[in-house]
């Protein structure tokens, strides 16, 4: 039993001091290598375009290409009688710019939103008419890529579920813990995306960071042989901290703004690429774990409780910060 | 238990082989550097090659092998400040010459004493550090990369020798089990790719 | 027992061969150069067959040459190699692959026992004389590294799969299959050898 803690604390300590540096870069990634691009029709077939929002690079140096059919000069656009039908890509997405939003506002019909990241980088404009089969394939590579990279560079979320490992430990514990936290976080995304709980960004990110703080309290009131409420009902406290990180999940996907018919979709799969992303870090933890008892590598005994410290620590830092945001915005 | 370790070795070489290089870049571009870090190594063939030995031979050694976890990574971040100052010839040469030397040990089933392990995993891990530095585009975030590349290294080497460990049976200790002998081919292998990469090397 | 870590493998070199024909454009470099070097031993009959019979006969003659051979044919296949690397003339190579396949092909129908020295110097011969004829093209591959890691693979498994026909003499009538096999080797070995003293003459 004393190697499992010894090598909890290992892995805490090495991926740590890595969390706190991943999040400033994730979120810059996210707050500003975002475009929106508007195309509104005037005529049948002819669009002017704007930026709505303008990526961080400049408007000029967008290397967009339309449908060959159609020609191009922003604002302009001239897609003739065909329509605008076919794939629309943007060649030079990067690190500086990772996700452009392109609204279609057609003279008739609703207005329609495709979405291109470097995960997924040509999208393909359809007609008025439903969403036909590839739509929708499209739709899923879209949100299902967007939902991976979401979490994996949500360094909170990642050190919340390491959190969570650590002191459920593995087993069924363990299964019904994460399954307690997916069901909380996707019950609150839901609700988020459709608009039925409207929750201010910058204090609840404070109380994400909070969340993980706790975590950390519960990890050492273990070590020193009480038993936390964590230990005690690990569901309870995963599920009810699933709710607050799902809000969370769902600030990113309002900004792309998307179409109501497709919201739905959306959201189910980008849960889904939430979840495989979430998956594939459970799996390489207890992976690691699993290595660790079999190469008998533990951690000195005098620096047994400093990853629970440093957990807290990381996480009170990203408080303060974010609480700091807060009142800066305020 | 038995069958896992063969199995998973191969579906993450499969899985390897099908990226490349230009790959590391484009995670780079979707999930920013410490991603383009920890993935960097696993697209390079000699990364992969050097690093599986280096970690089946502190694997077959048993106990020895886990002052690794802590050596592997290190290594790997002391030549990245430096970055491309050897050239590429010369690591390609000393990594040519690792892979022998870790290979014929692999083979021999020599009982390597830890501090020798040590070394050898280290002088491994500063040679392919240096390589990955020499990647680096100015725009990539040095320090992200370095952590990911320390993360990749701490996993793969954990991982491998662990997997080792288990694929070898600690309690069949006899050198000439079909197991040990295994793993004694994969060092011969490895050993005749170091010869044959280290001639070429000398050669052009 | 034996059998199922090379079928393990075999199904990674299936996958391999089936996925990378859509990928070899893409990507010339590491895949394209595993993927020619596994197949460089696999489509010279002449290679594949001695290669085959190597592992036979070690499986025939027993402990240690069976797992002696696994772990340093490699290496001495690479000295081979390294030579061929460094265009180090070898003698009439062509001729000797096929007289490597006749030898190695008879001495499994005839269950040859040379003393193990004697063995291990006619193998090691042999094996400087393959691994010429893949270094020579060392050079010339886009990614030298995949393409001897490739080939290495593929002679590793080849032995691999010789030693496991070879199990096949723990019954009597195992045993007359494998000698049936190395006539066969040995005669498609004489058809090399014709060919290659033809050419020559």
């Amino acid at each position: 039993m004393r190697a499992i803690q010894y090598l909890r604390l290992a892995l805490l300590t090495l991926t740590l001091g890595l969390a706190a540096l991943i999040r400033p870069a994730a979120l810059s990634a996210h707050e500003a290598a975002m475009g929106v691009l508007e195309f509104r029709e005037v005529r049948p077939g002819a669009f002017v375009g704007r930026w709505s929002i303008e990526p961080s690079i400049g408007a000029a140096r967008v290397d967009l290409r339309v449908p060959s059919h159609c020609f191009l000069r922003l604002p302009e656009m001239n897609c003739g009688q065909q329509g605008l039908v076919g794939p629309i890509t943007i060649s030079n997405l990067g690190s500086n710019m990772s996700v452009v939003l392109i609204r279609l506002i057609p003279i008739e019909g609703e207005p329609r939103s495709y979405t291109i990241s470097t995960a997924n980088p040509v999208v393909t404009v359809l007609g008025t008419d439903a969403p036909t089969l590839e739509a929708w394939i499209e739709l899923a590579k879209t949100y299902v890529n967007y939902g991976i990279d979401h979490i994996l560079l949500g360094a909170d979320h990642l050190l919340f579920v390491l959190g969570l490992i650590w002191i459920v430990g593995g087993g069924w514990r363990l299964v019904k813990t994460i399954t307690a936290f997916t069901i909380g976080h996707s019950a609150s995304l839901a609700a988020a995306a459709f608009g039925l709980i409207g929750v201010p960004e910058r204090p609840l990110n404070a109380c994400i960071a909070l969340s993980i703080a706790f975590v950390g309290v519960e990890i050492v009131k273990q070590q020193r042989g009480e038993i936390g409420l964590t230990a005690r009902y690990p569901w309870v406290v995963a599920f009810t901290f699933g709710l607050v990180h799902g809000i969370g999940f769902a600030s990113a996907l309002a900004g792309l703004g998307l179409e109501r018919r497709l919201l739905p979709a959306a959201l189910l799969f980008f849960n889904i690429g939430v979840e495989i992303g979430q998956l594939a870090f459970v799996l390489l933890v207890l992976a690691l774990i699993w290595a660790h008892r079999r190469l008998d590598a533990f951690v000195p005994r005098w620096s047994e409780a400093l990853p629970a410290y440093l957990i807290g620590s990381v996480s009170m830092f990203w408080f303060f910060g974010r609480l700091a945001r807060m009142f800066a915005a305020i | 238990m038995k069958l896992k370790s063969p199995r998973a070795l191969m579906a993450t070489a499969m899985l390897l082989a099908g990226a490349n290089a230009a790959e590391a870049h484009i995670v780079a571009a979707r999930l920013g550097d410490f991603y383009m870090g920890a993935m960097h190594p696993l697209t390079d063939l000699q990364d992969v090659v050097l690093w599986t030995a280096t970690g089946m031979l502190a694997g077959t050694l048993g106990a020895k092998g886990r002052w690794l976890i802590l050596v592997f990574p290190l290594g790997l971040l002391v030549w990245l400040p430096f970055g491309s100052a050897l050239g590429a010839a010369s690591t390609q040469l000393a990594g040519a010459a690792m892979m022998l030397a870790i290979g014929m040990l692999l083979a021999a089933a020599a009982q390597v004493p830890t501090l020798l392990l040590c070394a050898l995993a280290f002088a491994v891990a500063m040679i392919r550090g240096a390589a990955n530095a020499a990647d680096l585009r100015p725009e990539t975030d040095r320090l992200l990369f370095a952590a990911g590349l320390a993360c990749v290294g701490y996993g793969a080497i954990t991982l491998t020798m662990a997997l080792t460990a288990v694929f070898k049976r600690p309690n069949s200790d006899s050198a000439t089990s079909w197991r040990a002998i295994a793993l004694r081919a994969l060092g011969g292998w490895v050993a005749a790719i170091g010869l044959m990469m280290a001639s070429l090397v000398l050669a052009s | 027992m034996s059998l199922r870590v090379p079928r393990a493998l075999t199904t990674a070199i299936v996958s391999f061969a089936l996925t990378q024909p859509a990928l070899a454009h893409e990507q010339a470099g590491v895949a394209g150069g595993l993927v020619s070097g596994l197949l460089h031993p696999i489509t010279g009959i002449d290679h594949l067959i001695a290669m085959v019979a190597v592992g036979i006969w070690g499986a025939q003659l027993g402990a240690p040459a069976i797992w002696i051979l696994p772990i340093t044919f490699p290496l001495v296949m690479a000295v081979g190699g390294v030579l061929g690397v460094l265009h180090v003339p070898l003698p009439m190579p062509e001729v000797m692959i096929a007289v490597s396949a006749v030898i190695l092909g008879g001495a499994v129908a005839a269950r040859l026992r040379p003393p193990f020295p004697a063995a291990a110097f006619i193998v090691a011969i042999f094996a400087i004389f393959h691994g010429h004829a893949h270094g020579a093209e060392l050079p010339r591959a886009v990614n030298a590294l995949a393409y001897g890691v490739g080939f290495v693979t593929a002679t590793g498994l080849l032995h691999l799969f010789g030693i496991t026909i070879g199990t096949l003499t723990r019954w009597p009538a195992g045993e007359r299959i494998i000698q049936g096999l190395g006539a066969g080797i040995a005669g498609i070995g004489c058809y090399f050898l014709a060919q290659g003293i033809g050419a020559f003459a």
